[in-house]
């Protein structure tokens, strides 16, 4: 079996009395997607938070591609290798599509701290902001300002932003919220063209699309995982059902 | 050779694109002739004084306008400056292109230490921090005794190799080559790469960091680079003003920086210098129309500039430039002009 990608080993994090992580671990394989369930409050967004370096846990290793990244600050762990996007669209608003596009290629580039020529011009720039633009179908809003984008629009950017530095984690949360149903259906089939492409930890709440998409799926309650396993699994199993899916929600 | 006509063409597409800019830039250097011919040249006084107060005002613009970083104390950098030149004279450095080199290491190394500092905070205490470290260096310069204290120190005019600052001309355009040397740099600045990961952190800090950057290295060289051109304003200020005090590091004037600014445009390339240019006409004028009408009042012209402050941040976002922008947008392209700004 190859090396997983991610590799949460007891991971605590505790915000006063609230256990938010509760001794955690969790392995994500290269090239699947892990789907991260559970009600509300389950802890879901604070683990995303320790992995991607926002938040500090008080105890516990987190991996990345065997690395210990622990210490790591955000950038440090982008330029690991994470992705990510946020429950909030976290977009440049005040700029066009393509301008985001520009800035994300700049960055990946490693050029960003250059002084002289124009970026918004710059014909290299502006080709790979365009091919950063198209994995998710947005070339043609180039000129749009982003504020405004339709919100399922938004998160299409957002994801081009996350693929734009070629993570080989990608974090996602909940990136259909608030879609209507037909963007919801055209993110699940970008994110499933992704699929062995680039490890993904999805957390979400439409479960139609978790369960197609998701390979494999940890479920959180409390801060702690109650069950790991695949789709057939997971809802086959009484403690889920009793927390989560046919329980309080 | 190649190199050089393509930064000349590279500058010629910025200044096509920063019309405003270059005309208020192209004005300051034929104005003398205007006062020569008009015998009025009180007024290249008060254009000199517009030139400094603008070009520091275009550096702070570029923390607080494109990085949005609130400062409250570069008034600080200007101060420094100017004591560079008088304190330079006391130890029998006279060389004004010295003052100058002096002026900018030094306001560039205490930019990287107060934004090293402050930049860890954001907001309000951002705000507060700066603030402080600029009282700081104030009650320090009250407090040198050997360089004047409160009362300040008089300051011969630098020696500029073969341009005698004391032809009054010479000293204005030596102001005038400073200020268009630092349009022509921000304005590369400002379109460049880093430029627009400076107006990125502004808008979105984390977004930034997402794609793998440390917003801090941006925004404390963007830090630096304002000190460094305030600095360069100050050196000239002493020069022009033939005195140093603590009272040019007052923290009203880093006050007055940043309505300059927010009066001309925030966050535009001509609105330091359009604002420097509007706040200290009505400075100057303000008064003289008050004490026609009520002479008692004369002093308070504040009462009347107040207001007017308040309509233009009222009613043109964007300041003066933002003005200028929306009414040639309106009407060249009557759909575009509300959406457009």
């Amino acid at each position: 079996m190859s090396q997983p990608i991610l590799n949460l080993l007891n991971l605590n994090k505790s915000f006063g009395a609230v256990k938010a992580t509760s001794d955690l671990s969790l392995t994500v394989m290269p090239g699947e997607i892990h789907a991260l369930i559970g009600p509300n409050g389950a802890g879901k967004t604070t683990l995303i938070q320790q992995i991607y370096g926002a938040q500090k846990q008080d105890s516990g290793q987190i991996s990345l591609n065997g690395s210990e990244i622990t210490a790591l600050s955000v950038p440090d762990r982008v330029k690991a290798g994470i992705g990510r996007s946020f429950q909030i669209s976290n977009v440049l608003m005040d700029f066009t599509v393509m301008e985001n596009g520009i800035i994300a290629e700049q960055a990946r580039l490693g050029q960003s701290f250059r002084f002289l020529r124009p970026a918004f011009s710059d014909r290299q720039l502006i080709r790979g902001g365009k091919a950063i633009l198209e994995r998710v179908g947005l070339e043609k809003r180039a000129e749009q300002r982003v504020g405004d984008l339709a919100h399922g629009e938004r998160r299409m950017l957002e994801l081009a932003l996350a693929l734009a530095t070629s993570p080989s984690l990608l974090l996602l949360d909940e990136p259909m919220a608030g879609a209507g149903p037909e963007d919801s259906q055209r993110m699940a089939d970008i994110i499933e063209g992704l699929r062995g492409t680039v490890a993904i930890l999805l957390i979400e709440h439409d479960m139609d699309a978790v369960f197609r998409l998701a390979d494999r799926l940890t479920v959180m309650v409390e801060g702690a995982v109650i069950a790991a396993g695949t789709a057939a699994e997971i809802s086959a199993n009484e403690a889920v059902k009793l927390a989560y899916l046919g329980g309080e929600e | 050779m190649s190199g050089l006509s393509q930064f000349l063409a590279l500058a010629g597409d910025g200044i096509k694109a920063n019309r405003l800019l270059w005309l208020l830039i192209g004005g300051f250097a034929v104005f003398p002739i205007f006062t020569h011919f008009a015998d009025l040249p009180f007024w290249n006084d008060v254009a000199m004084r517009i030139m400094l107060l603008g070009m520091a005002a275009m550096g702070l613009n570029l923390v607080l306008g494109y990085g949005g970083m609130v400062s409250f104390g570069h008034a600080a950098f200007i101060g420094i400056g100017a004591y560079c030149v008088g304190i330079g004279e006391f130890y029998g450095l006279t060389n004004g292109w010295a003052h100058i080199l002096l002026g900018m290491i030094v306001c560039g190394l205490m930019g990287l230490i107060i934004g090293y500092l402050a930049l860890r905070t954001s907001g309000i205490y951002f705000i507060m921090i700066t603030l402080a470290f600029a009282q700081m260096l104030f009650f320090l310069f009250v407090s040198l005794e050997q360089f004047g204290g409160d009362d300040g120190m008089s300051i011969d005019r630098a020696e500029f190799g073969l341009i005698d600052l004391y032809d009054p001309l010479r000293l204005y355009f030596l102001i005038w080559v400073a200020l268009a040397l630092v349009g022509l740099g921000l304005m590369f600045i400002v379109r460049s790469r880093f430029g627009v990961t400076l107006r990125a952190i502004k808008s979105n800090e984390s977004r930034i960091e997402a794609m793998g950057l440390e917003p801090l290295r941006f925004k404390i060289t963007g830090y630096v680079i304002s000190a460094v051109i305030c600095g360069l304003a100050g050196v000239l200020f002493a020069n022009w003003q033939e005195y140093v005090s603590p009272d040019i590091m007052h923290w009203t004037r880093s006050g007055e920086l940043m309505i300059i600014i927010i009066l001309g445009g925030l966050g535009t390339l001509a609105g330091p210098l359009l604002g420097a240019i509007v706040f200290l006409l009505l400075e100057e004028s303000l008064p003289m129309l008050l004490g026609a009408v009520a002479p008692a009042y004369a002093e308070n012209w504040m009462i009347l500039f107040g207001p007017l402050l308040i309509m233009v941040v009222l009613f043109g976002r964007g300041g003066l430039v933002g003005l200028i922008a929306t009414r040639n947008q309106s009407t060249s392209n009557q759909k575009r002009g509300k959406a457009g700004q």
